[in-house]
């Protein structure tokens, strides 16, 4: 926690993204929008629907380009063209539906996108051992029993998809991951399973962005949370400065009281 | 539930060893092959036609049956491959046809060499194909208008270029012989043995390489597949130009084997080598498939085709008996799956 609180002089952010901005067609989805994420961080990124929530993470994610605004990762300066460009750098995105293929199997959906391969000839052929092995240590890691990593995962429950999709992130050394709505279609155990793992990987070092509806979710995990509204930031606070009752003051009337006083008083 | 005492299932989670991982019962196993429908398919097809007649199980009667299965199957393979990844093709029967009479045109009307017709044949073939697949993904239509206006277009094409007359090769051609014409073991033609190299080749893709990964993850959930950084578009670019590829090879195969083409054969194929896929336990909604399964579909046709000929019946019960087929497999799948979940 210290390393936060004091920062050494060669200190940068894992991702820094200065006035970020995206059109889609004559509506801004996303205007001015400064977010910097520290290694090890947990974020709680929160807002309404239509916030801009996900445009955000789809620019950290290299789905969509930014229309202006720049984008830092590790202090150098980045563009992303594909998710894959992300993947490159350690920025891991779990969508909500599109974490997991359901009708192919543990291992299949593990290394998909990453494929570990052996040269055959002229071929590259998957290494099945390879994909099998380091697929049953994660699922032995995180806690999940299945009958083998060639299960299909249309057999799993939310919750360990959830935690498979996490532990790939994790396997494949990932820097930043990305949850968008993990705990949204999950029971109370399941979505205090998911915390855990988000700890787990904080743990590890990672960068945690938490995408969700429910404040209560991401608070108790959450080192920062950031609070969105039509495309723009109305709050960045660290935890201990905040409280549920005002972020939620803040969801719903949009801006922080006190800073409503400064404004007033400035103008 | 509560008064049977602790079932089987609750006792496995509550002893979480890892060894767990590999113990499987062997008939559980068994039944995770989605080729255990079309197997059925197949033993109940083979006992009809030698309970009726038996010489239905002779070598020469096999051997009719894989040449015939051979024509059909090499599409069927491409069929399975674009439907895993979630498109289908339904104008492969007008490409087979297109692309042998271009063969049998160019050799026979153009004095052409061989060699290279065929290769020509195949290029235009692969092309039909992929600007199917253009069409399809660029615009954004689906697979089954595009391909149905394909279907139409070309056929229509084959017809003008020979003015509805079947074309015929009588000399002694090489290459004929060699993709279809030759026999290699007594009436198993030599295509026959090209479509099992095929079939090994696309099962080794489709299971054992990335790629294959990637079919199954583009046809499973595009969406997913795309955000982990699968070049979905690409994929089913190239499972288009594959099937249309495979179409044409087809065409030619069967210009081998009967030294004639006509513009009008090939109108039901579309739909029997999805027949053959679907048989063989692959998803028509895409995602899930096995080579073996569409190879195992395509011989069950063929079977049928000879079987009812070796019966004296009138072929007019070929597409009846298909179409029970279809059924009586898929519905057996389904059922397998329900209870291999259920078993979870």
């Amino acid at each position: 926690m210290e390393k936060m609180t004091s920062p050494a002089p060669s200190h940068v952010p894992v991702i820094e993204g200065i006035k970020l901005c995206k059109w889609f067609g004559r509506v801004a989805a996303l205007k001015d929008v400064d977010i910097t994420i520290e290694r090890g961080e947990v974020v709680g990124l929160v807002g309404d629907n239509g916030a801009g929530k996900s445009t955000l993470i789809k620019i950290l994610s290299g789905v969509h380009r930014p229309d202006s605004g720049e984008l830092w990762f590790e202090g150098k300066k980045v563009e992303l063209d594909s998710p894959r460009d992300a993947r490159k750098l350690g920025i891991e995105t779990v969508y909500q539906d599109l974490a997991l293929v359901e009708t192919m199997s543990i291992a299949r959906n593990f290394f998909l996108g990453a494929e570990p391969k052996i040269r055959f000839g002229f071929f590259n052929l998957l290494d099945g051992r390879k994909m099998r092995q380091a697929t049953e240590k994660m699922l032995r890691d995180i806690g999940i029993t299945v009958r083998s990593a060639h299960q299909e995962v249309s057999t799993l429950s939310g919750g360990e998809r959830q935690a498979i999709a996490i532990g790939r992130t994790m396997h494949f050394g990932g820097k930043v991951l990305i949850l968008d709505e993990p705990t949204s279609a999950l029971s109370v155990h399941e979505t205090n399973k998911v915390l855990s793992y988000i700890d787990e990987a904080r743990n590890r070092g990672l960068s945690v962005i938490f995408i969700t509806h429910n404040l209560y979710h991401v608070y108790p995990v959450a080192d920062k949370i950031i609070v969105l509204e039509h495309g723009r930031k109305v709050g960045d606070f660290r935890k201990e400065e905040t409280s549920v009752e005002e972020l939620i003051d803040i969801i719903v009337h949009g801006i922080r009281g006190d800073r409503r006083a400064v404004n007033n008083a400035s103008g | 539930m509560d008064g049977q005492g602790p079932s089987p299932v609750l006792e496995s989670c509550t002893t979480p060893e890892p060894n767990a991982l590999q113990k499987h019962p062997f008939w559980r196993s068994l039944l995770h092959h989605r080729e255990i429908g079309v197997a059925c398919a197949l033993v109940v097809v083979f006992t009809v036609f030698f309970s009726m007649q038996r010489h239905f199980l002779s070598a020469g009667t096999l051997g009719d049956i894989v040449t015939v299965a051979a024509e059909l199957g090499v599409v069927a393979v491409g069929a399975s491959f674009l439907m895993i990844s979630g498109e289908m093709d339904l104008s492969v029967g007008s490409n087979f046809a297109f692309s042998g009479m271009l063969l049998a045109m160019l050799i026979t009307e153009y004095n052409w060499n061989p060699i290279l017709a065929f290769i020509v044949a195949l290029a235009c073939s692969a092309g039909i194909g992929a600007l199917n697949g253009l069409i399809t993904l660029s615009i954004g239509i689906p697979s089954f208008i595009t391909t149905l206006g394909a279907m139409m277009f070309w056929r229509g094409v084959a017809l003008y270029l020979t003015q509805g007359w079947p074309i015929s090769i009588f000399e002694d051609i090489p290459l004929l012989r060699w993709l279809g014409g030759s026999k290699v073991f007594a009436t198993v033609h030599i295509s026959a043995v090209w479509w099992l190299i095929i079939g090994i080749i696309f099962w080794i893709i489709l299971q054992k390489t990335p790629y294959g990964n990637w079919v199954f993850a583009t046809g499973g959930k595009r969406g997913a597949a795309r955000a982990l950084g699968v070049p979905d578009f690409k994929v089913k670019l190239i499972n288009f130009t594959l099937i249309g590829l495979l179409a044409g090879l087809g065409g030619c195969f069967q210009l081998g084997r009967m030294g004639s083409m006509s513009p009008v054969w090939g109108q039901d194929l579309a739909l029997e080598a999805i027949a053959a896929s679907v048989v063989g336990g692959n998803a028509l909604t895409g995602g899930v498939g096995t080579i073996l399964g569409t190879l195992l579909g395509a011989i069950t046709m063929a079977s049928i085709r000879i079987g009812l000929v070796m019966i004296g019946a009138p072929a007019y019960w070929y597409m009846s008996f298909v179409g029970f087929i279809v059924v009586a497999a898929v519905a057996l799948n389904v059922k397998l799956g329900e209870v291999i979940s259920w078993k979870k």
